[in-house]
């Protein structure tokens, strides 16, 4: 075919393949079809206040793969940081059931147990969680908390703990080799005080990474310890107990971790997170502003964009974390009872393991749902 | 071994490099994990750290209710899908000028509701049911001292204790669509006003219209009837409301109405043997997302208004205002003195709630708000032909108090013509200058003071103009009524 004929070729066929390109989705928040409630995370001993998600990655215990498990940051009262029960929701059965009960005091955990958004499962059935606890409710009584190491029972391992741990706050991310295992978390508890009217930012969170080594049979223990990332903003509030560095997630070749800065109002990238020996800072911007209000928990989607949990409204905010590009955001809590509606509803946040959809939790009425 | 004593063994084991930090009790679980072949004990709770332990009344003033889990009462019926509420209101009301007199009288309510999710009670997923109760206590200031038509308080009742709603929801599709069967107290869904609600007299929860002239107010507080009702989210911003209940709380004739008549008293008439009323309503709400809507970047969102239109239709028999069944002046001396019953009855409305100021930094709670709810209906059969309430509100009108709101108010209900009528009538057959009724207005004035969230104390204000339109005062029969200056506070306690 001469150049001439190829050119006719491709003029012709533009409008007809026009259409096609455009019906190709921008993201995946535009492909969701419904948002549907699974049920009540209020465990039984009345605690509250859904924080974390993990979707497990194999079946351990009383634990099936793709059960999603999740923290409750609030006892019965209401208390925030006082919480210490983790529900687990199997999809199959679309059963809700208590996975583990923790002691709200803990030998080696610095001022109890209060459940945070920190928390993962690896392939080797054992969970971790954060814990940044509290005495009233509020900062003014808090611990500097722990790292909990549960089997996949629910029951108690081991629990870590030491300086560079800190009011662990937010989602982890995870590297999961089997055998090893590195583990991401956000520290958003150092030199946070009593929340005030107006509570000074103190610039001190990190991001710590901890390289496991899993033993068959012995839970996990660090090898390595490592503050990849410092200075970012945190904040005692006396609503929401505190605001700090709060979403983690990998980029898929680990080449990058993503930092949601609440306070910054922002998301920023740390580079080579899983192999560098010292703190990135706060790391390069990606994206600040814009249709963020409050970024929370982050994951990845299989697009390869973040999906950020906004604090301050009922939105999920898609964002194209190489181009820091926000294509747009999802009203999937639009409760009018809040002001922006969904104001402080949103927290948690993991993708289904089909990277269909995705499941969030819903603050205000104690709920998970499900955005497929 | 805990973890915390294998910490204080040996901190040296790592930590090399600079941001290699903390790592005392890291280090020691590696050292032990290489040094000991069975896997360390658990670590156990900490007998010493019970300290401070939260209780019953760690931060009960910063919850949302008194009595927050009630010795985990709420958390063990909780567990059964059982929720239970429990509020209390006082109020002081007194006039301090106009009126049929000068006075003040105290008055109280006291609401007990329970609420079943029967999905976590028996797995049927949807499904709500409701009851509640209530005391009713003290007397109403507009009843005895002022004598006007839109009385100053909304709790004010007949003393009693009765049950009030019974009902059972469920919800289809999602939440898009859900119907409510049983006892019903209407004025918890229709004509409802966001901005209104805020106030204390009466007219601004259950509107003046209805409560003038439905058989013994209508199925609103402190009354119920049984019905069936209808609700569906079609998207779009709309919802749809519609209903049919039983138009006649205490099933008696329209002149004897009596909140205590028969098994009203404790809230056990279920009549079904009177007319029917038939109401229907749209809402609107704009700027204000949906449900799965998606916004873009630059996507600017309007402030939130929400727009309403209804109609009632009753089907039972309603006294004319003017005539009897021969077309003759109630007022006559050849008059039956039986008013003819005409029906039906019937009425439209509309209500505005819209937001018209809020800061752009959207973590700032301030608003400004303005409502307003007008309503009308034939003049013949009913004594008010319409009646409006109209506001403005300010949520954080005062620095620093996020959750208060202040307002001012205002109401009206005009009298009908067939009322006006008959007060030509009477005046033209008695011979004597008795006055022609109008119109009742009132201002109010208030602010709700969230003390703690649990606690809320409101200082009210109202001038009520030409109460009941201006008539006569039964204490000082030379004169109408006077306007009257009302001042009140009301107190109310969720436990």
């Amino acid at each position: 075919m001469s150049l001439h004929h190829s050119l006719l070729a491709v003029l012709l066929a533009a409008p007809l393949l026009a259409p096609a390109a455009q019906a190709q989705p921008k993201g995946l928040l535009e492909t969701v079809k419904r948002h549907s409630v699974l049920g009540s995370t209020v465990a039984d001993n009345g605690d509250q206040n859904p924080y974390a998600l993990v979707v497990a990655p194999v079946s351990a215990g009383t634990i099936q793969k793709d059960d999603v498990l999740i923290t409750n940051f609030n006892n019965a009262g209401n208390l925030q940081g006082v919480g210490s029960t983790i529900m687990r929701f199997t999809p199959a059965t679309r059963k809700m059931a208590l996975f583990a009960k923790i002691p709200r005091t803990l030998a080696g955990c610095p001022g109890g147990v209060g459940l945070t958004t920190a928390m993962t499962m690896l392939s080797s059935g054992w969970v971790i969680v954060g814990s940044t606890p509290s005495k009233d409710g509020t900062t003014a009584t808090r611990g500097d908390g722990c790292l909990i190491v549960l089997d996949a029972n629910g029951n108690v391992a081991s629990v870590l703990a030491g300086p560079t741990i800190n009011g662990p706050w937010g989602n982890m991310a995870t590297i999961d080799r089997g055998t090893t295992a590195t583990i991401f978390v956000s520290m958003a508890g150092f030199d946070i005080g009593a929340p005030e009217e107006d509570s000074p930012v103190v610039e001190k969170s990190t991001v710590l990474r901890l390289d496991l080594s899993i033993a068959p049979g012995r839970p996990p223990a660090v090898t390595k310890q490592t503050v990849i990332a410092s200075g970012f903003g945190a904040q005692a509030d006396k609503d929401v107990f505190l605001v700090g560095p709060t979403g983690l997630a990998l980029a898929p070749d680990n080449s990058v971790l993503y930092v949601s800065d609440a306070i910054g109002n922002r998301i920023t990238a740390i580079a080579d997170p899983a192999t560098r020996a010292d703190s990135a800072g706060t790391g390069t911007e990606v994206t600040k502003d814009g249709m963020l209000k409050r970024p929370l928990a982050i994951t990845l989607a299989p697009n390869g964009h973040l999906l950020v949990m906004n604090g301050l409204n009922g939105q999920v905010v898609e964002l194209d974390p190489k181009t820091g590009q926000q294509i747009y955001a999802r009203w999937i809590d639009p409760n009018r009872a809040q002001n922006p509606p969904g104001s402080g509803d949103l927290f948690g946040i993991a993708m289904t393991p089909a990277g269909d959809g995705f499941y969030f939790v819903m603050d205000e009425v104690n709920m998970l749902a499900l955005a497929k | 071994m805990p973890f915390s004593a294998l910490s204080r063994a040996s901190c040296h084991a790592f930590g090399r490099g600079a941001l290699l930090l903390g790592v005392s009790l890291l280090a020691h679980q590696a050292a032990a994990q290489t040094a000991a072949s069975a896997p360390p004990a658990p670590p156990s709770p900490a007998s010493g750290d019970q300290a401070g332990e939260p209780g019953q009344w760690t931060g009960w003033l910063k919850r949302d209710t008194l009595l927050g889990d009630a010795w985990g009462i709420r958390t063990k019926l909780g567990n059964y899908g059982i929720n239970i509420g429990l509020t209390d209101a006082n109020e002081v009301f007194g006039n301090v000028t106009g009126g049929m007199r000068k006075g003040w009288v105290g008055e109280g309510l006291t609401m007990l509701t329970v609420g079943l999710d029967t999905d976590k009670a028996f797995g049927w997923e949807g499904g709500k049911f409701n009851i509640s109760a209530m005391n009713i206590r003290g007397r109403s200031l507009s009843q005895w001292y002022i004598g006007n038509l839109q009385t100053n308080s909304g709790i004010a009742a007949t003393p009693t204790t009765r049950l009030w709603e019974i009902w059972f929801q469920q919800s289809f599709f999602n939440d898009k669509f859900d119907i409510r069967l049983g006892q019903q107290s209407i004025d918890q869904e229709f004509m409802t006003s966001e901005g209104s609600a805020y106030f204390l007299n009466t007219m601004m929860g259950w509107p003046m219209f209805p409560s003038a002239n439905l058989y013994a107010g209508g199925p609103a507080y402190p009354l119920s009837s049984l019905g069936v009702r209808l609700r569906a989210k079609p998207g779009g911003g709309f919802t749809i409301l519609g209903g049919v209940f039983q138009d006649n709380p205490p099933g008696g004739p329209f002149d004897d109405d009596g909140q205590l008549r028969g098994s009203t008293r404790w809230g056990g008439n279920f009549n079904l043997r009177t007319g029917a009323l038939v109401i229907g309503e749209v809402q609107y709400a704009v700027n204000q997302p949906e449900d799965g809507q998606m916004d873009t970047p630059g996507t600017r969102r309007g402030l939130p208004g929400t727009y309403k239109l209804g109609f009632w239709y009753d089907s039972a028999g309603f006294p004319n205002q003017r005539y009897d069944a021969a077309g003759i002046s109630l007022a006559s001396p050849y008059s039956t003195g039986v008013a003819n019953l005409q029906r039906p009855n019937f009425s439209f409305y509309g209500v505005v709630d819209q937001t018209v100021w809020q800061p752009a930094d959207s973590s700032d709670p301030r608003a400004i708000g303005v409502f307003a709810r007008a309503m009308g209906g034939p003049g013949n059969v009913n004594l008010i032909s319409y009646s409006l309430n109209t506001g403005v509100t300010f949520k954080g009108f005062i620095p620093g108090r996020d959750d208060d709101v202040f307002g001012i108010g205002y109401g009206l209900a005009n009298v009908s013509y067939g009322a006006r009528g008959l007060d030509q009538d009477m005046r033209y057959f008695s011979g004597t200058p008795m006055p022609i009724r109008a119109s009742e207005s009132f201002v109010e004035v208030t602010y709700q003071a969230a003390v703690t969230p649990w606690w809320v104390v409101q200082p009210d204000f109202q001038y009520v103009w030409t109460p009941a339109g201006g008539v006569i005062n039964p204490y000082n029969p030379a004169k109408r009524i006077g306007n009257a200056a009302i001042f009140g506070v009301r107190s109310t306690i969720t436990f």
